[in-house]
């Protein structure tokens, strides 16, 4: 019987020696055939060597290990290699995918091999796979979903002097659109920025800024009182400001149960 | 103000230390005013007429000192004091008198020593209580002020721990994630004999020895942060040696400068985190501290990493730092994170100068 090819990638070398020396230990007849340092050279590899097993790690540089897989499903047997995870673990258990937990446990480890030699045997059927392929995407998306990535603005960029700010928009106390610029005025100073207010509007959390005026959007937190003028406006006071701001007609109706 | 003296200290050091200079500056300046005033009338000169209102003045100012000192609980402490100075006022001037005309009563009875008598004995009655209700309302009014103050001060001291409790929390989250990825590393090296297990284990316990929260420990300093930053950065380096290269520039003349605990660690943690972590190239952390030109220090962790993209998510250990940095040095202490070319960030904390 020829000798059965694996792959391995891990963005943390010693993890990779390590997992190889433990597999040459208790899986003689597994030859490593390449190992990958990210997520893109895994499937470049894969691609290359089509091996029959593959550890991917989970967290992995630019392309995460479950990324990878997706386009391995089908044509190897996957075991993801996670470390303190609690949620990954729980659902690959769910899902009855195979994965081991970093620090390596040789017995964990012994069982994980005798598992996949046994399911070496069978080929893998289209519908396995596609079940597989449905798990794996919905485990991407709750990976994706606990990343620290919003849909909204959170950073503003402004050129200061001669370095470009990042303002976290807490921060922010207005946004006032001045000719081409926007004028962003925060509690360390004020800057003028490219963006409109028109897309700032549509990036910023809704809930916490809001538009109040064709040319400013205010900081919903800095806001101390708004006082009724004549003819359905309205001015804004904010907290440790002594310069009130506009609030137009169209835009009355934020302020209505005040 | 006279309450600084030891309320068990003895009477009369209690009624002497009621005698400030500036009180009995004011007794004397209207003695003599009272002296001034009354020697066109008077037959002796000027200066007999003042020793005589000078000695009334100051026994109005013991009368009235006395009156407040002394522990009684029949009447109100300043009722006691408008009638020490009240009855005081005939009682000196008539002492006074007597003393002048050695003893010889009916001397004193005479129609110009009555009219002498009448007239210092008023004026003494009335700029007393004058004086005497002045130094009441004004001591009131310090009263409340030093309690004022010290209300300030309890609540400020109350914020204080609270912000202080707060913080042991915060100081004792060592990532797990960081934590077993880094025994994994251990371990590879451990199982395989390599010679490093043994200094990286080392560099391992540095950190957690640093990391974790030692409350007994005093103010912790840049010297110490140092090291900790020093032992994180050389375990990720072991654990992504072709991805992260840092280098140091710490001024070692700041070892001694306290400041807010993990204010280095975190923006280190964060350089890896967001800049390098998610980046396949990887790239260098500058780890930096100087003193700048006005006196205050001057922090920064410049990384050449993935960047931060303006919709992620700031992490709350930048938020956290933040609030460390205003609940220690108010609004003189800052922290700045801008954007580096072609990609990085540039993390700076200013801090105030503080007199060593």
């Amino acid at each position: 019987m020829p000798d059965i090819t694996a792959l391995i990638a891990d963005d943390e070398p010693l993890l990779r020696e390590r997992l190889a020396t433990l597999l040459a230990r208790c899986w003689p007849a597994l030859r490593i055939v390449a190992d990958a340092r990210n997520g893109r050279e895994a499937v470049e590899l894969f691609e290359t060597h089509a091996p029959q097993v593959v550890f991917l790690d989970v967290h992995m540089p630019g392309l995460s290990g479950i990324d990878a897989a997706r386009s391995m499903v089908g044509r190897t047997l996957i075991v993801f290699v996670t470390a303190f995870e609690q949620y990954a673990v729980a659902a690959f258990e769910q899902g009855a995918i195979d994965y081991l937990v970093k620090p390596f446990d040789e017995a964990r480890l012994a069982q994980t091999v005798a598992r996949l030699q046994q399911r070496l045997v069978p080929p893998v059927t289209p519908s396995d796979a596609a079940a597989m392929d449905a798990l794996l995407e919905r485990l991407a998306g709750e990976l994706r979903s606990r990343a620290p990535r919003g849909a909204h603005l959170q950073w503003i960029k402004a050129s200061v002097g001669s370095a470009l700010r990042l303002i976290p928009v807490e921060q922010v106390q207005y946004l006032r659109s001045d000719e081409k610029y926007t004028l962003v005025v925060w509690d360390g100073g004020e800057a003028l920025i490219r963006k409109t207010i028109r897309d700032l509007a549509d990036e910023l959390d809704p809930g916490r800024f809001a538009q109040i005026h064709r040319s400013v959007i205010v900081n919903l937190s800095r806001v101390s009182q708004v006082t009724r003028g004549v003819n359905e406006t309205a001015d804004v006071h904010l907290h440790g400001r002594t310069e009130t701001l506009p609030v137009s007609r169209s835009f009355l109706h934020l302020f209505r149960q005040m | 103000m006279p309450a600084a003296l030891n309320p068990q200290a003895p009477f009369w050091r209690r009624c002497v230390a009621e005698l400030t200079p500036p009180r009995v500056a004011w007794a004397a300046a209207l003695a003599l005013a009272v002296a001034l005033l009354l020697s066109p009338i008077f037959k002796p000169a000027w200066w007999v007429v003042f020793s005589r209102t000078l000695f009334v003045a100051v026994v109005l100012l013991l009368a009235y000192a006395a009156a407040g000192q002394w522990r009684q609980r029949f009447m109100p402490r300043w009722g006691l004091q408008v009638l020490a100075v009240v009855l005081a006022a005939p009682l000196a001037t008539l002492f006074m008198y007597t003393v002048s005309v050695g003893g010889d009563v009916s001397v004193l009875f005479g129609p110009e020593r009555v009219s002498g008598m009448l007239l210092i004995g008023g004026c003494a009655l009335v700029l007393g209580l004058v004086m005497g209700l002045g130094a009441m309302v004004r001591e009131r009014e310090a009263q409340a002020n030093a309690q004022a103050l010290q209300f300030a001060l309890e609540r400020e001291q109350l914020e204080r721990q609270a912000a202080d409790a707060r913080l042991a929390v915060l100081q004792s989250q060592v990532e797990p994630h960081f934590l077993f990825n880094t025994l994994a590393n251990v371990q590879a090296l451990v199982e395989s004999g390599s010679p490093r297990a043994a200094p990286v284990l080392q560099t391992l316990i540095a950190y957690l020895r640093a990391a974790l929260p030692q409350l007994h420990d005093g103010a912790p300093t840049l010297g110490r942060e140092a090291a900790l930053v020093r032992s994180y950065l050389e375990l990720m380096q072991m654990r992504m040696p072709d991805r992260l290269r840092f280098e140091w520039r710490v001024d070692p003349a700041l070892h001694a400068l306290t400041l807010p605990p993990l204010t280095l660690l975190t923006l280190v943690e964060n350089a890896v985190r967001h800049g390098i972590d998610p980046s396949e190239q990887g790239g260098t952390i500058e780890v930096g501290a100087q003193r700048d030109e006005g006196g205050g220090v001057r922090l920064w962790v410049r990384d050449t990493g993935r960047g931060l993209d303006e919709t992620h998510a700031p992490g709350t250990g930048l938020a956290n730092l933040r609030e460390r940095l205003r609940s220690a040095y108010g609004e003189r202490a800052r922290l700045t994170l801008s954007a580096e070319s072609p990609h990085g960030v540039l993390a700076e904390v200013t801090l105030p100068a503080v007199d060593a």
